[in-house]
């Protein structure tokens, strides 16, 4: 091999051709990964093909038609709104607020971190399990506390009641994912330098208008791409949902995975699955595109 | 306008004793500087100023009145902040506006306000920009611009120009000492440069291990210091300091002239010095070396005027002499300055000149 230093063309070539070898690997996981099954997806979705068989007859739009005809695709789609914002926005907020406790000094801190960061660290199997049990409607210790400080007079039926039961995962999935937008947040707080928060107070403001001046605008390039990531992550979460309810009852947690797994894997029909997987996706990536523009607002403002 | 007065401030952390009964009052219309090593207590005081921070014991006045247990907003204290503190996110128009926007003044006020203050340091021209996209320079001078607008009793100063670099410290020094004179105003200057503080303040007060060692103006402080720590804090090279049985004498490297050099000016004190070095300096010389003769061997520095033409061996004894007005004297148990009674001292191991 030729030194660096011994010519233009020659060097330059071989920068190319080692650049190109490192990447091949990981372009190749790509590829294989995420290049051949969207573009399968995509086959797919404009065929009538069942599970398994996948040499379906050429359908065209029809897929996509049925998708927009289908009432259970535009309830699943007001359920992931609920669902997204629904936790995405509780996370937010409480992140913020707990990640403001957090980062002020007092007895305990270290420990009271190590404890809001725990449930991140808990296997979503092993959360969802401890929580159907303790949102029993029978033994459920949620019941038990409530009625003994006199917040409901009997118990409730927290999973099995329309009603309730988006409510319910809505708080499985804030108390598990907490800690990440907690985590986010904490890190910016902290390099927010002291001395703009002791100038601001000699020159008058008050703790609100400290918060609103200084602390809110340092925090909000993060704040909101940890939306996005969360955002991105709730919109696709299926595993929590469909262990505690299963998408039911009637339906009433029944998101856009949700349903495109039953249509896929139990009702077996892969290519409207598909079509709806290709819809969620476009949905998505539209949603995407605004919280992109807010980020980038953001920090042109920094 | 007002004074500013300190009573007695007491500061402890924890178990340490910070601040150890600073009293001192800045007069209205005077800029005192605070001049101390890093960890002094300097800007621990500052902060109890401004209300950051409450003394364990004492009290703040400003223009008479108690301030100690005010929150800082009350005090109308303006504070410039070592790193100057500016809001990343808002462009220097917003910054400079933000004691006034907290406030609730009306805009057409905060508008007069800002384009006033900016045009007493000179930035007109940089509002809308943000603090990143300007130089450090023009950021001290929006921390400036900043604490005007809201025309404070008092300006404390935290180190302003230590971010600077030393070329552009000079020419802020001077701007920052002409802006002084233009808002009047009481200041409180925060220092550990003693170039800032001589050439700056009206009056200095120099301040070690929480206490003050000395308020005086800076003649006061450079050619009598009060006690042994000032003598070598301020001047550099420090005070030459050569300990005898009875006294510390001291005497500064300018003062500590080759005795062929004085002519009929008074009683001289012959302190020989073996030649150790010689530095060159383009303006001046700075020869250092060992006493002998009647002294015990203490290292010494001469300061001669390059000028000046003086050529001596290194190795070689050299007759260096003082005048005897020229010395100071120290208690070694004490450490402080023994009282001046004028050139009718007799000195223990003076030795009479011809």
């Amino acid at each position: 091999m030729s030194s660096p230093y011994s010519g233009g063309m020659t060097t330059a070539r071989e920068n190319r051709m080692v650049a190109c070898l490192t990447l091949l690997p990981s372009t190749l996981i790509l590829i294989l990964l995420v290049a051949v099954p969207a573009v399968t997806v995509i086959g797919l979705s404009f065929t009538d093909s069942g599970l398994g068989d996948g040499s379906g007859a050429f359908v065209g739009w029809r897929n996509y038609a049925w998708v927009f005809r289908s009432g259970a695709f535009y309830q699943a789609l007001i359920n992931t709104a609920i669902w997204v914002f629904g936790s995405v926005g509780t996370e937010m907020v409480l992140g913020l607020g707990v990640a403001l406790l957090l980062n002020r000094s007092f007895f305990g801190r270290g420990l009271a971190r190590a404890i809001t960061f725990a449930p991140y660290l808990i296997p979503t199997v092993v959360a969802v399990l401890v929580w159907r049990y303790m949102f029993h409607d029978v033994v459920g210790i949620l019941n038990y506390l409530l009625v003994a400080v006199g917040a409901i007079d009997q118990p409730l039926n927290w999973l099995d009641t329309p009603s309730m039961a988006m409510f319910s995962v809505i708080v499985v999935g804030v108390w598990k994912f907490l800690p990440f937008s907690v985590l986010a947040l904490l890190g910016m707080l902290q390099s927010i330098p002291q001395e703009q928060y002791e100038a601001a107070r000699i020159d008058g403001a008050s703790d609100l208008q400290q918060f609103l001046r200084i602390t809110l605008p340092y925090v909000m390039p993060v704040f909101l791409l940890t939306a996005l990531l969360r955002t991105i992550w709730t919109f696709h979460k299926f595993d929590i949902i469909y262990l505690m309810t299963g998408g039911g009852p009637m339906d009433a947690t029944t998101t856009l995975p949700v349903l495109v797994y039953e249509k896929a894997f139990v009702d077996f029909e892969m290519g409207r699955a598909a079509a709806m997987a290709i819809v969620t996706a476009v949905i998505l990536a539209a949603l995407l595109a605004v919280y992109f523009m807010l980020i980038r607002r953001a920090e042109a403002k920094q | 306008m007002a004074s500013l007065e300190l009573r007695g401030i007491h500061k402890y952390f924890q178990q340490q004793h910070s601040i150890n009964g600073v009293s001192l009052k800045v007069e209205d219309g005077e800029l005192l500087i605070l001049l101390g090593p890093s960890g002094c207590g300097k800007s621990t005081l500052m902060r109890i100023i401004s209300g950051l921070d409450t003394p364990t014991e004492g009290e703040v006045l400003i223009d008479g009145q108690a301030v100690t247990r005010l929150r800082p907003k009350d005090r109308n204290v303006a504070m410039v902040f070592q790193n100057y503190a500016l809001y990343p996110h808002l462009t220097l128009y917003e910054n400079i506006a933000f004691p006034l926007r907290v406030r609730g003044t009306r805009g057409t006020d905060v508008d007069g306000k800002v384009r006033w203050a900016a045009k007493m340091v000179g930035i007109e021209h940089l509002l809308d920009r943000k603090p990143r996209q300007t130089s450090g320079g023009e950021r001290q001078r929006t921390a400036l611009a900043r604490s005007l607008v809201r025309d404070p009793d008092v300006f404390l100063l935290d180190e302003p120009l230590s971010n600077l670099d030393a070329k552009m410290r000079h020419t802020a020094r001077e701007e920052l000492r002409e802006f002084q004179h233009r808002v009047k105003g009481t200041w409180l200057y925060v220092t550990h440069d003693q170039t800032e503080a001589m050439g700056m303040g009206d009056r200095v007060a120099v301040l070690n291990q929480g206490q003050v060692r000395q308020i005086g103006t800076p003649q006061e402080i450079y050619l009598h210091p009060a006690d042994m720590f000032v003598a070598t804090f301020v001047g550099m090279p420090p005070m030459n300091l050569v300990e005898t049985p009875a006294d510390v004498i001291g005497f500064r490297p300018e003062h500590y002239l080759p005795r062929a050099f004085f002519r009929d000016e008074g009683e001289l004190v012959d302190i020989p010095m073996r030649l150790r070095r010689v530095e060159y300096l383009g303006g001046e010389r700075l020869f250092y070396g060992e006493t002998e003769g009647n002294y015990p061997a203490t290292r010494v520095i001469a300061r001669i005027p390059a000028t000046v033409p003086y050529s001596q061996e290194v190795g070689e004894l050299a007759a260096f002499a003082v005048r005897a007005g020229d010395l100071s004297l120290f208690d070694p148990q004490t450490q402080l300055a023994r009282p001046r009674t004028g050139d009718a001292r007799v000195l223990p191991l003076r030795q009479r000149s011809a």
